[in-house]
């Protein structure tokens, strides 16, 4: 009997404590992963200056940029409406949201088709822009997955406006990657 | 109480006497061959000289505390001590004290005498490969064995690399600087004194960065020799080819570059000091 | 050890269906080891084994709905298993890091046996190397992880009143980690040359032949990965999990050394880790961060890997620094003196961490401009840090020392710390270190700073939490013996090495000018004397964990918090949930109480 409520007792000081852990944890992933984007940024402008080739396709990296942009809205939207209980409406922005990420990547990846021929990655500019955008590309394709985890999970019914947690933790995480493109897009196209 | 510090303080006084003679009267450093080598050493025992009585501080304190405290057993505890502002401002500002003056001198004073002027009465390129050092002079002649340098002079270094990080090291000098692919890199020595390798093991260019298989290998012999006699050496090296030159230094020291040496041999690259 | 076998089967078909996509989809050099392949091949691989040992169980089944499961029954089982009770992750990281540390430790012995002549008589250069690159990066795994993983982990929770840290199963992943990069780390060498150092410094790192810094490269990246979680989960449970009445003026000196080591783990590891993508993309997907000729450079890997891996070394010896202040403090039976301001010190260390790294670099050929500054900021490191070396004096001054083996240890980190720490200064100093860097004045330095500071804290914190961890006592007398062994043996091996590195021996050389021969025959006879020491303190712990004499809950009557919980503590540590009241070393005031265990524990929270 006093194991039981033992652990009870437990189980409910788990609950109190773990938002608050969920939210701190998520942070300082975050800070630790600037860190990693900050390291090949400094490489970018430590090997080549703030040089970049004419040949970039400055459209296309525009449109992407926006891509991105409109879906930290839409990433923004599932996360509110998950939180006042509109289920529905939360799993057509979660969708958006994924379109929007596979629009992005598909469009890196036909970026890369053309930028293999004009600035290889064996050159200066093209070692800088190969590892950022592939070291972003692959943070978008796990936001991606999380969202899609979310995406099914929130379709069998597990969120609710009490328990909306992996929603926020995987919204917060893809305004981060959306903030990181806003640092590299200019480090990359505009200098 | 008083009876306790005066105690801690005769030890400190004697251990710190015993160290200073020790640091001031053995040399540790062997004497360089450059005027470089001589603010290095200085600096060094200067470094010493200072650390001597912190060291026999806390070594006063530690011991003096484990004889004169010991209590075997958790059965009683000490006096609740838990903090005296006083001790800790003052320990602050002494380490601080201390730290400033390392800075000052040596630190900011060696930092002048060794990067302070940068003119040299003469240049000598080096490269560095794996794993051998090539070396050309004013007037063109290379050699791949032997580094002579004349005295007196100062002399910059421009170093660079044509594969990985070398590290262009004479010991003797009491400076060293990285083998950089894609830059040079400049060491300025002021010869001081004649010497050869085959007194002093220091005198020899060493490679101090880790470059890969032969890296131990990676030296050549060093000789610094009177002005007249370098003047006549690097002729002799210009005209003829350096294969003779070998012959002439009598040299058995590095190995090919890219080959894989015979081990010994390597060895003695170091060892024919 | 089901999950054990399963994770095992997983990784190996991880390895090879990856290694084979690679090779389908690049169509690179060889089926199963070419670059590619390899790479690829040991991510597929590292996925496969968290999969298998319990990354599918836990988290896997969650993200399709499924509830996880658990496998395996609390028997001796749970230590080969992915176990969340983090406990059992402290255990699973010390057994396994002393584990690592010992052949770390024959590494260095066949050096010395090498290095006891001046020729190549026992192994050859290309050997010697790789010993030399596997000795330095397993001890500085074992430095970085050694005392975070396995008493920050046991530990940490305990003495904060918490039930265990924030995220469990985190906390599990971060060690069975660990496993693959031992693997890739003892495979490397036998993929080809493996020489580049644990520094792995470029070019020679992208131009050395073989592939075995490929799985070096994969495999550190990896042990960053497991570091930061680590850190993370450690700062994620001081901040949030602290029993009610713990504020940040009442946490163990212990705490704070592994929250500020967490600090720097969590925020510099990323620059380690990002320095070896750009080595294994150099490698092989073409890149030019480090080829001159394109326009790269290899400073650019020099700043990037310093600003790492100086603040790694207040990685290593921030917790040493807190277990060795905690010994202290109990075994002098006096508050730790100056509490506050070793916690600002531990502090002002991790911030200074971060803007000193360039002092490595002082014969790299960088700007001039950079020499000073970073001669300032380095030196100004050794006021914090005597702020640490007061508090141990300050403590044990009219203490009743018990001067039992980890107080040994202790006594023994402050001495030989210290000399770490005053030889330090020769290398922050611009003048000596021309002479002096990459020579064995560097290696005899950092040897006494990570073997003075974070070893002899492993070893101390082993000595100090052994019955609280095993329930049994270890034998005292051969405990004493041991730690007298490496204190002064330390001194025996190292102190001689300044001597032949001011002489102009060179580091990592298998091969030195013939005069410093008896010297060296001299540290190599003493180098064997302090490694067959280690046999005692194995030879005495395994005995003790299975036929010592029982232990009380408290045998050394300390008062923090992990001291009033059996030993070995009940699964969710405390039976009843604690309420800290006092200071935690509050000794010599009569009734003065750290924590009570409160009988309302459903309150908690």
């Amino acid at each position: 009997m006093a194991a039981v409520t033992l652990e009870a007792a437990h189980s409910r000081a788990e609950l109190l404590h773990q938002p608050r852990s969920n939210k701190l944890g998520l942070w300082i992933f975050m800070a630790s992963e600037t860190f990693l984007f900050s390291a090949l940024i400094s490489a970018r402008f430590i090997t080549s200056g703030v040089q970049k080739p004419e040949d970039l396709n400055q459209a296309l990296a525009f449109g992407l940029t926006c891509v991105l942009l409109v879906s930290s809205i839409s990433a923004y939207l599932a996360e509110a409406f998950i939180a006042t209980g509109h289920r529905r409406a939360f799993l057509a922005a979660t969708r958006v949201t994924i379109v929007f990420g596979l629009i992005f990547i598909g469009g890196v990846m036909f970026e890369w088709r053309e930028a293999l021929h004009n600035f290889p990655p064996g050159t200066i500019y093209g070692t800088a822009f190969f590892s950022l955008i592939g070291l972003h590309a692959f943070h978008v394709l796990t936001g991606v997955l999380g969202l899609a985890v979310v995406l099914n999970l929130g379709a069998l019914g597990h969120f609710g406006p009490s328990n909306s947690w992996p929603v926020e933790g995987v919204v917060k995480y893809w305004h981060f990657v959306d903030l990181m493109w806003v640092i590299i897009y200019p480090a990359l196209y505009l200098f | 109480m008083r009876r306790e510090w005066l105690v801690v303080g005769a030890i400190w006084a004697a251990l710190t006497a015993l160290g200073e003679f020790v640091v001031t009267t053995w040399t540790m450093l062997p004497e360089g061959y450059s005027r470089e080598s001589h603010v290095v050493n200085e600096a060094y025992v200067l470094l010493l000289v200072m650390a001597v009585p912190v060291f026999a501080f806390m070594v006063t304190m530690l011991g003096y505390s484990i004889v004169a405290f010991r209590h075997p057993g958790a059965t009683e505890d000490g006096p609740n001590l838990g903090n005296n502002k006083r001790v800790v401002w003052i320990w602050l500002a002494v380490t601080a004290a201390l730290d400033l003056a390392v800075l000052i001198n040596p630190g900011f004073v060696g930092l002048r005498d060794i990067r302070g002027t940068q003119s040299a009465d003469m240049a000598i390129e080096v490269v560095g490969q794996r794993w051998s050092w090539t070396v050309t002079y004013e007037n063109g002649a290379t050699s791949t064995t032997e580094m002579v340098v004349p005295v007196d002079t100062r002399i910059r270094f421009d170093v660079t690399s044509t594969d990985v990080l070398h590290s262009f090291w004479v010991p003797g000098f009491g400076l060293k600087v990285d083998a950089v692919p894609g830059r040079t890199t400049q060491m300025y020595v002021t010869t001081e004194r004649t010497g050869d390798n085959a007194d002093d093991s220091r005198l020899r260019v060493q490679c101090a960065e880790l470059c890969g298989l032969s890296h131990a290998d990676m030296a050549m012999t060093v000789r610094v020799v009177e002005r007249a006699e370098y003047d006549a050496w690097v002729e002799d090296l210009k005209n003829n080819p350096p294969a003779a030159a070998q012959q002439a230094a009598g040299a058995t020291a590095t190995t090919a570059a890219g080959e894989q040496n015979d081990q010994q041999a390597g060895a003695a690259a170091g060892q024919e000091g | 050890m089901r999950p054990l076998f399963r994770a095992i089967k997983w990784g190996i078909g991880g390895y090879l269906l990856g290694a084979v996509a690679a090779w389908v989809m690049a169509g690179a050099s060889g089926p199963l080891n070419g670059p590619i392949e390899v790479t690829v091949g040991f991510i597929a691989g590292l996925i496969g084994w968290i999969f298998g040992i319990g990354g599918w169980n836990n988290w896997g089944r969650e993200w399709f709905g499924l509830p996880p499961k658990d496998d395996g029954k609390d028997d001796w089982r749970r230590y080969f298993r992915f176990n969340t009770d983090h406990k059992v992750v402290g255990v699973q990281y010390l057994v396994a890091f002393i584990a690592v540390m010992g052949i770390g430790g024959i590494m260095a012995m066949l050096m010395r046996l090498e290095l006891a002549r001046a020729g190549t008589d026992f192994m050859s250069e290309e050997t010697y190397n790789k010993v030399m690159s596997m000795h330095g990066i397993l001890m500085v795994a074992v430095a970085v992880a050694g005392i975070l993983g396995s008493f920050g982990n046991y530990l940490i929770p305990l003495m904060i009143g918490a039930q265990d840290m924030a995220f469990p199963r985190l906390n599990a992943l971060s060690f069975w980690l660990i496993p693959p990069v031992a693997v890739a780390l003892l495979s490397a060498p036998l993929l080809g040359s493996f020489e580049a150092g644990w520094t792995a410094y470029p070019p020679l790192s992208v131009l050395a032949p073989g592939d075995g810094q490929l799985l070096f490269n994969m495999g550190v990246i990896a042990f960053g990965l497991s570091s930061i979680l680590g850190g993370l989960n450690i700062l994620t449970t001081v901040t949030t999990m602290r029993a009610p009445g713990m504020t940040w003026g009442r946490l163990p000196i212990f705490v704070w050394a592994g929250f500020s080591a967490s600090l720097i783990s969590v925020l510099f590891t990323q620059y380690f880790a990002a320095t070896l993508v750009m080595i294994q993309l150099d490698r092989i997907a073409g890149t030019a961060f480090f080829d001159a000729k394109a326009g790269g450079g290899t400073l650019l890997y020099e700043h990037l890997f310093w600003f790492y891996s100086h603040p790694a070394v207040y990685i290593m010896v921030l917790p040493a620094f807190g277990v060795s202040l905690e010994i202290i403090t109990h075994f002098s039976r006096k508050p730790l003196f100056a509490y506050k301001a070793v916690v600002g010190a531990f502090l002002t260390i991790v911030g200074l961490s971060g803007i000193v790294w360039a002092h490595h670099m002082f014969t790299s050929g960088m700007a001039n401009y950079f020499h000073a500054p970073f001669m300032a900021l380095t030196e100004a490191i050794s006021i914090p840090t005597g702020v640490v070396f007061l508090a141990a004096i300050g403590t044990m001054w009219k203490g009743r020392i018990w001067f039992t083996a980890p107080m040994i240890m202790a006594t023994g980190w402050v001495f030989n710390f210290m000399i770490g720490g005053i030889t330090g200064i020769f290398h922050a100093d611009v003048a000596t270190d021309l002479q002096l860097h990459d020579t064995y004045f560097v290696v005899a330095h950092f040897h006494f700073t990570i073997i003075g500071g974070s070893i002899m804290g492993l070893l101390g914190g082993t000595f100090y939490w052994f019955p609280k961890i095993t329930g049994r006592m270890y034998n005292e007398r051969l405990g004493k013996i041991f730690a007298l062994w490496v204190t002064i043996g330390l001194n025996v091996v190292f102190l001689p090495m300044f001597w032949v590195g001011v002489n102009g021996m060179n580091r990592r050389v298998a091969v030195y000018p013939a005069d410093l021969q008896r010297v060296n025959e001299f540290i190599s006879a003493a180098a064997f004397l302090l490694g067959a020491g280690f046999l005692l303190f194995i030879g005495n712990l395994l005995w003790s964990a299975v036929k010592g004499p029982k232990a009380s809950d408290n045998p050394w009557n300390a008062s923090t918090l992990e001291w009033s919980v059996s030993s070995p503590p009940p699964h969710h540590n405390f039976p009843l949930l604690p309420e800290v009241v006092g200071h935690p070393y509050e000794y010599g005031r009569p009734g003065a109480r750290h924590a009570v265990l409160s009988t309302t524990g459903a309150t908690h929270g």
